[in-house]
């Protein structure tokens, strides 16, 4: 399926976005206005664009302690992310859960998390109520190399498989799992050969080549929407930031990292495609790039002229019946 | 009202009943429960009248449990049945860092309507990783409420309201009380959380029970009337959120409390209710307040040996003269 | 049907008695026969019985005194009757709890937190501890029966079960025997509170605390005599002349610095030998017995002591006497000397350990040197607490003091 330019302009746009939104988000950390610890996918911005890019909004996709391209991929809004990275009231959580914890249910985001691997079992759960509420969404699960050997991956990837849920299990291969390299820690190379262990198709792709991810995800979400159940998709990229950002990164060389960034960029790649295949021009694309800036710009202006919450406000929205931490009955 | 005499799990499988005909998105998803009506024929009748909505999982508790908190996330109101509540252990994180918290840390944008039920107790000589009262761990998770009925009649209404609850319950029933029998109301009504009852009314000493140990309490009640002791026994049903002007109520009129509960004494449910009473209670109390408990050990599997670790009449009453001074 | 509960007439002259306490609360159900309340006249305690069984609702509350025949409560067959009855007799809440009709203490109590003699700590329940001071006993007063000597509630409604009476009541008739000129008749009733109810308290506490013996001696007032006369001599005339019970107190002072143990009290498992010396001095001044102290006596010269003894009578007969001028003794002197007395065995001050009686000077025939004198002497009666002072240790200490009574040099 060829898309037309202005759609993958638009997947440009949001790759850009995602760039742009984490490298915002590494300067205020380092300025100390962004409290805890923050996870970037510089990097990664294919993986998440390719897949959430065949996405409808009422599909279900649970992200990580790494998600905020998966966000922006699935259409959060800039000024509430924002607020939150920076613990602000006016943020996604009111402040509540921060960067590893964000969260859009309006759009189907059943959050990022802070337990690697946690967001599978509730999109075990996600594709269960859709095929309870007889619907043809489907759910999506994005997780690391690392979470990839945690029981609860093949706990679920046996019964997505058994009951034939609606599920997309997109592991990001990003080579490290913190400071432990995918080599050490994986019984396998390539990741989606344990598709097949479970009986449903496993397939690894170039993580940074939006287009390749979007074939593959295009191709399962179909399968999914038609009942025939899950697949295994293993995006392989590379995390061009440390674990956290911060990270003294000890672990692997500077040219390790160089010799991705500058061969295996997937914004360059794409771009390079873009202009070769007349989508757009170098210019054009220069624009996007200035145009993403200033709907920065006015996201961080928002986070940083929003309030904090109230101390008090850390006992509510503990229970739905009014009944607040804290100071019980 | 003409007395009807049923069983606990009779008066469960009556509930789901008339719960899951009034609303089509509760289902019932754990190991086993299909061919069995589940092990204790707790939901007799479930699976013939609602095809579909009571569902045999592979055992994957944290598939399972991951299940129950999607599925509620999304439209769903799922009861999660965890077989025996010793196997919480195998999806704490689900339960734990994930439903007890998305709610919290999302910032109020969604609910989590689940029930976690969970057949728990000892005294079966099932040995120390079938008969945890595990409780405890539950009401010191924020974000969880956590509910343990004693006679069928609480069962009935409390199951009733934790499936009407909005928040993630944690529903924790005696294996051995399945089949006691006790009186239930045939028709429909509720329980709320969160409300205590006094089922013996006493003017010596309040014992504090819940789940099988409202039993010990009464059998104890007996043992002390003998005595010339007069005991109220409060039985709590919610643990979480407490209700704490009942209690209070009884410890103004006896000045003395003795909490009894089976699961194990040290960081016990008794402990934090213990420092509650003491703060809020101290000018009212004549003496130290006692908790009954079981030991501080895995539940042995030898019948004498069970016996030894379980709380007793016998502790109920010594603990009671002790705080009477008699 | 509701049944009344009515007092019953004990005796011939029974006119009134006293409801001690209900053994039900409102509500609470009672079989026929079972005691409902106590009743007390002053010759007998008499337990009312339920007539019929039902529910208790008792009307008038414990502590109170009713008269013969009066309606004290009902019985209820029933809830409903009982509601009928709360609302034509509307009893307060908490009205039948014990109320004590007694006066809050006068400011020379002991309170049970304010620092006491020995620093001793009241172990007692909080409810104990809070019903004590709505009724404004003393918890030092109170026997403990709780573990370890807890005071607990039980012990609160034992102490509250006798409240004392808050005025004389005039003349009354005790219940006859046969015919009214052999019955006894009261001159007049004295409530025991205050002052008295302090002493009252703390003489039973002492004696029945301690094992109390008296040692006895006699010492020549010689000399004493004459270094009393010799140094009023030399007073100005505005100057506070010198007793003998000052220079009596300046000895037993220098006395106790050589027999610490003396001056010692018993606080639980442990003897605390206190490093001060405060001797108090019992007097009355017409109000009753107290016990002002000359405080580290020790370290006076007998014209302070002389001086702040005057001043300490003065204020006691003002009233004036603050805290700390009655509290903190560790020794007492008591002397009857004035009314003739010679050896007494006096009570120990508790909690201290000792108490020196002191008897009159008076002339007496003595043997010196194998010659009859005639000489003034003086009788010593040194009450102590065995538990902690042996005979040996205790009459030391009372040759010591002799020695330096009869040689007032000594006391250089």
């Amino acid at each position: 399926m060829a898309e037309d330019a202005k759609d993958l302009l638009g997947f440009y746009r949001t790759m850009v976005m995602v760039r742009q939104f984490e490298t915002m988000a590494a300067e205020y950390f380092a300025a100390g206005e962004i409290p805890g610890f923050i996870h970037l996918s510089i990097g990664q911005e294919a993986s998440s664009v390719g897949v959430c890019s065949c996405l409808r909004p009422d599909d279900y996709v649970a992200t990580t302690h790494r998600g905020h391209g998966h966000m922006i991929a699935k259409g959060a809004d800039l000024n509430k992310m924002t607020a939150e990275l920076f613990g602000k009231k006016t943020g996604y959580c009111k402040g509540k859960g921060g960067s590893m914890h964000i969260a859009d249910f309006s759009i189907g985001i059943l959050g990022a998390n802070g337990v690697v691997a946690g967001g599978l079992p509730i999109t075990a759960g996600a594709g269960f109520s859709i095929k309870m509420r007889k619907t043809d969404q489907v759910a999506v699960c994005f997780f690391g190399d690392g979470a990839s050997n945690r029981g609860p991956v093949h706990e679920v990837m046996n019964m997505a498989s058994v009951w034939k849920l609606p599920i997309l299990f997109v592991v990001e291969n990003n080579q490290w799992a913190s400071t432990t390299p995918q080599t050490a820690s994986g019984s396998v190379r390539d990741l989606s050969i344990r598709a097949a262990g479970y009986n449903m198709p496993g397939v690894s792709v170039d993580g940074n080549d939006v287009l390749a991810v979007r074939q593959a995800a295009q191709k399962a979400v179909e399968r999914a929407r038609k009942g025939d159940g899950p697949t295994f998709i293993e995006n392989k990229t590379y995390r061009i930031r440390g674990h956290f950002e911060g990270d003294p990164q000890k672990y692997r060389t500077e040219a390790e990292v160089d010799e991705w960034q500058k061969e295996k960029d997937p914004i360059d790649l794409f771009s390079r495609y873009l202009v070769k295949h007349k989508k757009s021009t170098k210019k054009g694309l220069e624009k996007i790039w200035a145009d993403a800036a200033i709907e920065l710009d006015k996201a961080v202006t928002f986070a940083k002229e929003s309030p904090f919450p109230e101390p008090e406000e850390a006992l509510e929205d503990l229970f739905v019946t009014d009944f607040k931490g804290g100071s019980p009955s | 009202m003409k007395e009807r005499i049923i069983s606990a799990s009779a008066a469960l499988a009556e509930a789901l009943h008339e719960e899951m005909t009034r609303d089509e998105r509760i289902f019932i998803i754990g190991e086993d429960l299909v061919s069995h009506e589940g092990i204790f024929g707790q939901f007799k009748g479930l699976p013939q009248k609602f095809p579909g909505r009571v569902i045999d999982a592979p055992i994957s508790e944290s598939a399972i449990a991951g299940v129950g908190l999607g599925s509620a996330l999304t439209g769903m109101r799922p009861i999660v049945d965890m077989h025996f509540s010793d196997f919480v252990t195998c999806c704490m994180d689900e339960l734990c860092n994930q439903a007890a918290k998305i709610r919290y840390m999302s910032g109020g944008q969604v609910t989590v309507p689940m029930v976690i039920w969970c057949p728990d107790g000892a005294g079966l000589r099932a040995a120390a990783q079938h008969s945890q009262s595990l409780e405890a761990w539950f009401v010191h998770t924020p974000g969880l409420k956590v509910v343990v009925p004693s006679e069928p009649a609480d069962v009935k209404g409390l199951i009733k309201s934790a499936l009407r609850d909005d928040d993630p319950v944690m529903f924790f029933q005696h294996k051995q009380l399945f089949a006691r029998q006790g009186h239930v109301p045939e028709e429909p009504y509720l329980i709320p959380l969160g409300q205590a009852a006094v089922k013996r009314e006493g003017k010596d000493v309040t014992l504090l029970c819940y789940g099988s140990s409202y039993y010990l309490c009464q059998e104890a009640a007996r043992v002390l009337a003998d005595l010339k002791i007069d005991a109220e026994i409060v039985d709590l049903r919610t643990l979480k959120p407490l209700d704490m002007e009942t209690v209070a109520q009884s410890i103004r009129k006896t000045n003395r409390a003795v909490i009894v509960h089976e699961a194990c004494l040290t960081g016990g449910y008794g402990a934090e209710l213990a420092a509650r009473i003491q703060e809020e209670l101290f000018d009212y109390l004549d003496a130290p307040i006692k908790r009954v408990a079981a030991r501080d050990v895995p539940i042995p599997f030898s019948p004498g040996l069970e016996d030894y670790c379980l709380p007793k009449v016998s502790d109920v009453v010594a603990a009671v003269q002790a705080v009477t001074y008699k | 049907m509701v049944t009344e509960i009515t007092i019953p007439k004990l005796g011939l002259t029974m006119e009134e008695a006293k409801l001690v306490k209900w053994s039900f609360d409102t509500g609470q159900p009672v079989a026929v026969k079972q005691m409902v309340a106590l009743i007390e006249t002053d010759k007998v305690s008499f337990e009312i019985v339920a007539p019929v069984k039902g529910l208790v609702y008792p009307l008038v509350p414990a502590g109170t005194t009713v008269m013969v025949a009066q309606i004290i409560g009902y019985i209820a067959a029933d809830a409903a009757e009982l509601a009928i009855l709360q609302k034509e007799h509307p009893v307060d809440a908490g009205v039948m709890v014990e109320q004590s009709k007694e006066k809050p203490e006068a400011k020379l109590d002991k309170t049970d937190t304010a620092g006491s003699n020995t620093g001793e700590r009241i172990i007692a329940s909080p409810l104990a501890r809070r019903m004590a001071k709505e009724h404004g006993l003393d918890l030092a007063g109170i026997p403990g029966t709780g573990p370890g000597g807890r005071i607990v509630e039980a012990d609160i409604q034992r102490a509250l079960a006798a409240p004392p009476q808050t005025k004389s009541v005039p003349v009354r008739e005790a219940s006859a025997v046969m015919e009214s000129d052999l019955a006894l008749t009261v001159l007049e009733e004295i409530p025991i509170q205050g002052i008295r109810k302090i002493i009252f308290q703390n003489m039973h506490l002492s004696l029945n605390t301690q094992a109390q013996l008296t040692l006895q001696t006699e010492a020549s007032a010689k000399r004493m005599q004459g270094l009393r006369h010799r140094m009023n001599k030399r007073l100005n005339p505005d100057e506070t002349k010198i007793s003998y019970n000052a220079i009596i107190i300046k000895a037993v002072a220098l006395a106790l610095r050589q027999h610490p143990r003396i001056n010692s009290s018993v606080d639980k498992e442990m003897i605390k030998v206190w490093k001060q010396v405060h001797v108090g001095v019992a007097m009355d001044v017409g109000k009753g017995l107290i016990v002002p102290k000359i405080r580290n006596a020790d370290t006076k010269p007998v014209m302070t002591i002389a001086k702040e003894l005057d001043q300490l009578v003065d204020k006691a007969k003002q009233n004036a006497l603050t805290l700390d001028e009655l509290q903190g003794g560790t020794f007492t002197i008591t002397n009857l000397g004035a009314w003739g007395v010679d050896h007494f065995t006096p009570i120990v001050n508790f909690p201290e350990s000792a108490i020196l009686g002191l008897g009159r000077i008076v002339e007496k025939p003595w043997v010196e040197n194998s010659e009859v004198v005639v000489e003034p002497r003086i009788a010593l009666s040194l009450t102590f607490d065995h538990r902690i002072i042996d005979g040996a240790p205790g009459a030391m200490f009372l040759k010591t003091l002799t020695s330096m009574i009869e040689e007032p040099l000594l006391m250089l």
